[in-house]
């Protein structure tokens, strides 16, 4: 393909490749994995949030049926993981792979069974008796950082990781001049992905070659093998790392698990492959959770509701280990930088602090913050609307950015690149019927019905890479992806990427674009993923990065191939490489069409007659190629939504009617499958608005173990979505591509809390602070209004 | 262990099993029928769901010994490899009803049932008639346009939305 060619299947819906096979069932996850002599492992876990181990006795589940071995944190105790963070002042932690004298959450493994196949590993694990001396559990963030309350990681001086404090130096001036303010705080529930496919790996070592391969549930195959390689004390190159199909990641899956290096460890020294495959009971307790932020922020505004300057304290509960490949920062660090959101905000002050206390490790959830910070600055965008009595729609268009402000610099040191806000919204309004709704909304009041409208908008930074993450003070900077492509001597193309596909389509959009540049058909491009040994590098699957940084490797990589092609393609036809074309499974001359040759037959001379090449010319096409979306501080999607919801009074049952989404992401690869991300997430953010919550009781129990009290959205939950799209594109990426994977979580919480809290205004004045929103809060949020109603 | 004499996908089979073994673990490593998967083992997620002589059932709830004597349907009965799709599976694939496809199978399964049954379904009841069966990539919408357009022929395209 040549620039002036229109795609053939960029933008195209085309259906994805890999659905066939996991339509009829033949996808091949972790657990479906067998090698020939596996074992089954079983960890036992602390029922204890924080307490000394005294003693473990193992010799029963030892001498039980079908065991191998039970082993025990002194056995592994050589090794650890450890996720230091660069700032200043940062206390580090280290994760034991088994507990060896101190469990810090319930849910910590503290033995490992590994016996001939589950169920007997599992009856074993039922001996083991861990005497165990409770201490004082740290279950909240102002417990934890109580002066009175014992640090929980030798040597600290506190229960923070670290704390940081940014101030604009207009800050001062412009906050005390400011006519008004409001200030609230809000809380997020903890909670997680809550991927359908639990964890599992299966961990095979070769004596002869002293090789690893480890299957594993990951988004993030080279950072495990990374992250193994200094766990383990042996180099990459003995580590294979294959993720194959995966049952859905959204962040959940993109860490290094001690239960990995557990298997390594065990199958080195069992001369067995040893396999483990989660349940869902662990699952709430052991796979690393999200999202558990308190915000204090206040705005600082004029009599127009021109925000003026923006304040924030920021609190989030990491949980008791800081967590590879993101230390204990990243929630903290990402809310500290994107709370000013979609607003001209010039003037910021903002603390954050990531505090540490005896919950189970935290860890990424699409959006990593960006939901949290949503929450905050569209409740305040609503609650300064309300002080001057301004449209919630109007009080945005008066602060939000418009297309004259950009390239712009928030008061974070962010770089938006470009974006669509005010025509975001203004086109939501229209595809959600707002004037409609309204109308729907009056008539439900006048019947004594609670319906309620509630909107948000907002920025994703997506495919940020070097000068995002070198300042966020993580041990990896995760600058780029890598895409090898090879055409074969048959004229098919092999497209290989350092990134995974765990649902989001990437198998088919990377063929897409390599087909295009190939001049081939889409089934002549086979994408392979997941792999360590196929590409160099790269960091895999996370921060809506994949199409953009994928996409990127794959046109340059293609494109490095594709001029080979011409250039022995000129060599032949007597012409010139510039002059060539690259289409429709041929290479042609430009302007006279008749004077090709088939590209599968150029390919096989290419390999197969290489005296028919021309002088300096390599046998050879194949190409790897790196792209890192320079200058690296990323491509913003923006998005606007809107939503209604009805409110029974008697439960409290917050339903939702109706909700859209017009979103830009820039050019689409494939709009099907942008919609499907875009619902999705959408989706998993009403799990966040209404159901979605860890809760722990005063002593550190977890009380949300099955999906009996953990509430995910079913199909009856979730309404049918309305999307629409705008397309601006990134003046950084190739293509004008941005990410927009976590962008349809990042709204709802703050959409449906608005929605709520309108459908109560007219009872009286309540501010809805706190997700999720259940039946239960919301029946205190109807007594709060309808007592200020009566007061007022 | 107990001997065992079942239809599995068609197939008489017979075979020793542990009694304690669950109907999903029978599957999945006894006759490595690993299409269905395993979500919560605690009846909840219906990522499991097979039929037992034609009506839904989960199959971690269920022992590989309560299934003696009865047929067993799981995803791989719905099309074989080289054959087309089955008609529901077609309209999963054309109107992107699914992601990851780790809740698909059981999905499929529970469509399969509701054909059979219900086939009158509007949106609203197919949400009903589905929400034992949780899918945690797509938010639903497209799986209900692929239900609708399998159980109606309805027009639940993708390229329509
Ligand atoms: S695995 Fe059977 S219902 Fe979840
Ligand atoms: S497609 Fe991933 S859970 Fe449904």
């Amino acid at each position: 393909m040549t620039a002036d060619q229109a795609p053939r299947y960029f933008g195209a819906r085309v259906s994805r490749r890999q659905d066939d096979r996991l339509l009829r069932g033949a996808g091949r996850y972790v657990a479906d994995i067998n090698p020939a002599g596996v074992l089954a492992a079983k960890f036992v876990r602390s029922h204890q949030a924080h307490a000394s181990v005294t003693s473990i006795d193992i010799d029963a589940a030892g001498a039980s049926e079908g065991v191998r071995t039970v082993f025990v944190g002194g056995d592994f105790a050589d090794h650890e993981i450890r996720c230091v963070s660069s700032y200043a002042a940062f206390q580090e932690s280290a994760q034991p792979i088994l507990a060896v004298d101190r469990v810090r959450h319930v849910g910590e493994a503290l033995a490992m069974v590994v016996a001939e196949d589950e169920y007997l590993a599992e009856d074993a694990s039922e001996l083991v008796v861990a005497d165990l001396e409770p201490l004082p559990a740290a279950v909240d963030i102002d417990a934890a950082l109580d002066v009175g309350c014992a640090p929980l990681h030798p040597g600290w001086r506190h229960n923070a990781f670290v704390r940081r404090q940014v101030k604009t130096y207009g800050f001062d001036d412009a906050s005390s001049s400011a006519p008004h303010r409001v200030s609230i705080e809000l809380h997020n529930g903890r909670h997680s992905g809550i991927p359908m496919e639990n964890r599992a790996c299966v961990a095979e070592h070769d004596p002869g070659t002293g090789q690893f391969r480890l299957h594993t549930t990951t988004q993030i195959p080279h950072l495990v093998r990374a992250g193994l390689s200094w766990a383990l004390g042996v180099p990459e190159s003995l580590i294979q790392v294959i993720a194959p199909d995966v049952g859905g990641g959204f962040g959940v899956k993109a860490q290094l698990y001690r239960e990995e290096v557990a298997c390594c460890l065990a199958a080195r020294q069992l001369g067995r492959p040893v396999k483990w495959v989660e349940d869902r009971r662990e699952h709430f307790v052991a796979a690393h959770h999200s999202r558990e932020h308190r915000h204090k922020v206040t705005g600082y505004f004029d009599d127009e509701g021109t925000i003026l300057a923006l304040e924030a304290d920021i609190a989030v509960d990491m949980g008791a280990y800081s967590v590879f490949p993101w230390t204990a920062t990243m929630d903290g660090g990402m809310a500290m930088g994107i709370l000013p959101g979609p607003y001209r905000i010039r003037e910021y002050s903002v603390a954050s602090t990531s505090v540490c206390t005896n919950k189970t490790p935290y860890g990424a959830y699409r959006g990593v913050a960006r939901p949290a910070a949503c929450f905050s600055i569209e409740r305040l965008m609503d609650q300064i609307a309300r002080h001057l009595g301004v449209d919630r729609v109007e009080i945005r268009n008066r602060n939000l950015l418009t297309g004259g402000d950009y390239p712009w610099r928030s008061p974070s040191g962010l770089v938006y690149d470009s974006g669509s806000l005010i025509e975001s919204l203004e086109a939501v309004v229209d595809l959600a019927d707002l004037e409609g709704l309204l109308k729907c909304q009056a008539d439900a009041r006048a019947a004594g019905r609670l319906v309620g409208v509630g909107l948000a908008v907002f920025t994703e930074q997506t495919a940020h890479t070097t000068q995002e993450f070198k300042q966020r003070g993580v041990p990896i900077v995760f600058g780029y992806e890598t895409a090898k492509v090879r055409l074969d001597a048959s004229g098919t193309a092999v497209v290989s990427a350092s990134i995974h596909d765990h649902g989001q389509g990437l198998e088919t959009t990377l063929a897409q674009i390599a087909a295009d540049r190939l001049g081939l058909a889409l089934e002549q491009v086979r994408v392979t993923y997941g792999d360590t040994e196929q590409v160099a590098y790269g960091a895999g699957t996370f921060a809506s990065r994949s199409a953009v940084l994928a996409g990127g490797a794959v046109t340059k990589a293609a494109d490095a191939v594709a001029d080979t092609l011409r250039e022995v393609a000129a060599h032949i036809l007597e012409a010139a490489p510039e002059d060539m074309v690259v289409e429709s499974g041929r290479v042609s001359v430009a302007g006279s069409p008749s004077r090709f040759i088939e590209t599968s037959e150029l390919c096989r001379l290419i390999y197969q007659r290489p005296e028919r090449l021309p002088e300096g010319v390599e046998p050879h096409l194949e190409a790897s190629r790196t792209y890192d979306a320079h200058p690296g501080t990323g491509a913003y999607t923006n998005a606007a939504h809107l939503a209604s919801v009805e409110i029974d009074p008697l439960t409290g049952k917050t339903r939702v009617l109706s909700y859209a989404v017009v979103e830009d992401c820039g050019p689409m690869i494939n709009p099907t499958i942008v919609e499907g991300q875009i619902f999705g997430g959408v989706a998993q953010g009403i799990g966040t608005a209404l159901f979605e919550e860890f809760l722990y009781d005063e002593a550190g129990q977890p009380l949300s173990t099955t999906f009996a009290d953990y509430l995910v959205p079913v199909m009856s939950d979730i309404p049918d979505f309305r999307v629409a799209h705008l397309q601006t594109p990134s003046p950084h990426t190739i293509g004008g591509l941005k990410g927009m994977g976590e962008g349809g979580a990042i709204a709802p919480g703050a959409v449906i809390a608005s929605a709520v809290e309108d459908a109560l205004s007219h009872l009286g004045a309540v501010i809805v602070d706190r997700l999720p929103l259940t039946p239960e809060r919301v029946l205190g949020y109807i007594d709060a209004a309808n007592s200020s109603g009566a007061s007022a | 262990m107990a001997e065992i004499s079942l239809t599995v996908n068609g197939e008489r089979t017979a075979a020793q099993v542990d009694p304690r073994t669950l109907l999903s673990d029978f599957l999945r490593d006894g006759l490595n029928l690993t299409g269905t998967h395993v979500g919560c083992e605690h009846g909840y997620c219906g990522a499991c769901t097979v039929l037992v002589d034609g009506a839904s059932a989960r199959s971690c709830l269920m022992l590989a010994i309560q299934a003696d004597a009865r047929s067993v349907e799981t995803v791989e009965s719905l099309s074989v490899n080289g054959a087309g799709l089955h008609p529901i599976q077609q309209a999963f694939k054309d109107c992107h009803g699914l992601q990851c496809g780790f809740c698909t199978p059981g999905l499929l399964m529970s469509v399969v049932e509701l054909a059979a049954t219900n086939p009158d379904c509007g949106r609203d009841e197919i949400r009903e008639h589905l929400s034992g069966n949780v899918c945690r990539c797509t938010g639903y919408h497209h799986i209900v346009d692929a239900v609708e357009r399998a159980l109606n022929g309805v027009p639940g395209r993708a390229d329509d939305s």
